[in-house]
């Protein structure tokens, strides 16, 4: 067992992680990020298209085009909307107002942008990413690669340490804080097909839970649309869901309909060529598949329409040269375009709105945890359409810098070894029972009922079914799980069974806010509730642990400046209000 | 439950052989292979069949995907494949195959190699 001291523990390796380290060094405490996967190429982050949205003025600011008609108020207006007015108002402040300074620094740090429209720059993740860690090695943050963080423990109340897995070696390691800022994004893995990495297990938001934290909107999941399903190699790519937005196309159901043309032209015209789109077709493209007009891999078709073939290519060539892809090579799928067969494509897990509770410090209510960047609670609302890539930059900065100020407060590192005693005896329990069930199908079969029942379109019943898999899957099933191998080093059934716990725990609760909210707002669509309802439903489902129970409770939004709706609207109804209501500004956002 | 769970597998198209350079330095003293038969579909990568292993036939083979993107960019699943280096999440599975650890860099276990672990800026 080793052990390290530092008076802000990061958890996340991702951007907001990174934001963050950077965050509390300049707030001048000592910083200690450890990231469960390889660093700066770990989570979301380094896997995002992607773009850095900023109102048209920070972008003239940092030398580019933007849209001189734009403003804060207006980008502000932008978002409320686009959230279904469930955003917290203060934070979409925050947002709009810090972009401009993260964008600069981040071309700083050196980051390439690729192009540019009226509100945002596009770049990598990759890019990000390498820029964020080179200005977090030159302030000297310590970084820990491949250490999974399992528990954070409190003293008084107060959080003072944690305990990490190294998942090389198997040891663990104990580390003494004064705060700690969750930085540990989604929980894409409770889910098939996903678009983001498979350590992103819902860790941060269930140690939290655990440690007394708030957790709220979690029943509001965004499924990037359009991603392939098949053949195996492709899946989870967001290459065509890029596709949709550069190329155009269209999709069709199985029984070769074109089923947009059902909707309102206006809605899916807004929906084609802004990020609109993700919530918008992975909701239509589930309803045509639960209507049994599904693929033969669960999906529908994209295909690339009246497009003819010729323009289709052009346009996808000067994207992705020789159908190349990031890492990948998406040549055999030119004649799936070519014949009119299309790409098997439906919706997948890619962003996560629900999260810790935070207030304007992003700090949770627990004193000394700071949440940032997926994994806490999201300022875009019920529906998001600006860059999660700036939301991770802007929270990230303002928790590490906040957690290093409580730091600063704390005049010693308290221990607490009776707690860190039993959580060692937690962790390794599974290591010392007789193996049982495979934690790998297990964890698969949970994979399937997520996306099966807790996927764009929800209904009572299946809710109900998914609760009840979970349960029994936590009182019988993970108690009993045991890795076949002993070895400490790389057991992968053991680090599943160590997230198992999460997985399911995150679940379960996105279970319970989606069953709770009995109307269709945003990116939570429940079947017999198709209506907008702002009279009962203009509040956020808040989550916490009392006496090993969930307690529920609602809190309304809090209003800054921008007076929500009132009345019941029809859910599509209320899309295209919203679309609507955009302020003059073009571009993607 | 086995049954209830191949059968929502992959169809199956074929079954081929893949060789695993098997060696856990904390209990072996020589490495090995072992050899699984696995169903493929076309378009499966290495890391589809390694997954279908690990979670149908041995659960105590180690690769490197607790953190995997899948999509090519981490660069984590870099092995040998049938003597090459390859990316794990993007080399299609397409006959018999033989999967060695990254040369040069010490084994973990099994497939992964220690190219992570501690750094400090
Ligand atoms: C494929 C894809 C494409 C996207 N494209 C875009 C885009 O173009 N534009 C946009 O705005 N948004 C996009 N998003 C969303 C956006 O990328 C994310 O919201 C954002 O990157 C989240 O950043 P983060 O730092 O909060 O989390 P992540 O980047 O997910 O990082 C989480 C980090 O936490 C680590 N971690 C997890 N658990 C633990 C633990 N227990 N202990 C230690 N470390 C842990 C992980 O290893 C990882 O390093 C995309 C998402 C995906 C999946
Ligand atoms: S898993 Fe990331 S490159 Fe293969």
């Amino acid at each position: 067992m080793r052990t390290r001291q530092t008076d802000v523990l990061i958890v996340g390796g991702g951007g907001a992680g990174f934001r963050a380290a950077i965050g509390a060094r300049e707030g001048n405490a000592s910083a200690v990020l450890a990231s469960k996967g390889p660093l700066a190429r770990s989570g979301a982050s380094p896997m995002a298209g992607a773009d850095l949205t900023c109102h048209g003025q920070g972008m003239r600011q940092a030398g580019f085009f933007g849209e001189p008609r734009d403003s804060e108020e207006k980008f502000f207006n932008d978002i409320v909307h686009q959230g279904c007015f469930l955003n917290d108002q203060h934070l979409v402040e925050t947002y709009v107002r810090d972009g401009p300074e993260r964008l600069l620094e981040t071309l700083a740090w050196g980051c390439k942008p690729r192009f540019s429209d009226e509100r945002a720059i596009f770049t990598s993740g990759t890019g990000i990413m390498d820029a964020h860690l080179r200005e977090a090695k030159r302030l000297g943050v310590e970084l820990l690669e491949d250490v999974a963080v399992l528990e954070i423990t409190k003293h008084d109340g107060v959080v003072n340490g944690a305990l990490a897995l190294d998942i090389h070696t198997g040891e663990l390691i104990v580390i003494n804080c004064k705060a700690v800022v969750m930085a540990t994004g989604g929980w894409h893995k409770a889910y098939t097909p996903v678009t983001g990495s498979k350590e992103l297990t819902g860790d941060g938001v269930a140690m939290g839970f655990r440690a007394g934290a708030e957790v709220g909107n979690m029943e509001f999941v965004t499924f990037a649309c359009n991603i392939p399903l098949w053949p195996p190699v492709w899946r989870g790519s967001i290459i065509t869901y890029v596709m949709g937005i550069m190329c155009g196309g269209t999709l069709e159901n199985a029984d070769r309909e074109r089923f947009l043309e059902k909707y309102d032209p206006e809605t899916v015209s807004i929906a084609s060529h802004t990020e609109w789109n993700k919530s918008f077709f992975s909701n239509v493209a589930a309803q045509e598949i639960r209507a049994g007009k599904g693929s033969p891999h669960g999906g529908v078709y994209y295909v690339a329409g009246d497009t003819p073939w010729e323009a289709f290519e052009a346009r996808v060539l000067s994207s992705y040269p020789d159908w190349k892809f990031k890492g990948a090579d998406f040549s055999d799928m030119a004649e799936l375009f070519r014949s009119g067969e299309g790409v098997e494509v439906a919706g997948a897990a890619e962003y996560f709105e629900g999260g810790l509770c935070v207030d304007k410090h992003f700090a949770t209510n627990v004193p000394g945890l700071y949440a940032a960047g997926e994994c806490a609670i999201s300022l875009f609302g019920a529906n998001r359409v600006a860059a999660a890539t700036m939301e991770m930059l802007v929270t990230g900065a303002i928790a590490g810098r906040a957690a290093a100020g409580f730091a600063a407060k704390q005049s010693s590192f308290a221990s607490n070894t009776d707690h860190l005693r039993a959580l060692i005896k937690k962790v390794e329990a599974p290591l010392g029972r007789n193996a049982g069930s495979s934690p790998g199908r297990v964890r698969a079969k949970l994979q399937r009922e997520s996306h099966e029942k807790l996927g764009p379109v929800r209904n009572a019943e299946e809710i109900q079914d998914l609760l009840k898999f979970v349960k029994d899957t936590q009182e019988s099933v993970l108690p009993n799980l045991a890795p076949r191998s002993k070895t400490r080093a790389y057991n992968k059934e053991w680090i599943e069974i160590l997230e198992l716990e999460n997985l399911l725990k995150v679940i379960e609760l996105s279970a319970v806010a989606a069953e709770a909210r009995t109307e269709s707002r945003g990116v939570h669509y429940r079947e017999e509730f198709p209506s907008t309802d702002n009279d009962q439903w203009l509040v956020e489902i808040v989550l916490h642990e009392k006496d090993g129970a969930t307690k529920l409770a609602k809190r309304p939004v809090s209003v800054t400046s921008l007076v929500p709706p009132s009345g019941s609207i029809p859910y599509f109804d209320m899309v295209k209000r919203m679309m609507l209501a955009h302020s003059d500004v073009g571009g993607h956002h | 439950m086995d049954g209830e769970e191949r059968k929502e597998a992959v169809p199956l198209e074929k079954t081929v052989n893949v060789r695993v350079r098997r060696y856990d330095p904390a209990t072996d003293t020589d490495s090995r292979y072992d050899t699984f038969e696995v169903p493929v579909v076309h378009g499966m990568s290495v890391l589809d069949a390694l997954d279908f292993i690990y979670e149908h036939l041995d659960g105590t083979l180690s690769y490197y995907d607790h953190a995997a993107c899948n999509q090519g960019i981490c660069k984590r699943c870099l092995i040998q494949i049938n003597g090459e280096t390859g990316l794990m999440c993007q080399t299609r599975v397409e006959g018999d195959v033989t999967l060695d650890p990254l040369p040069r860099f010490d084994v973990v276990k099994d497939l992964v190699t220690a190219r992570g672990g501690e750094t400090r800026g």
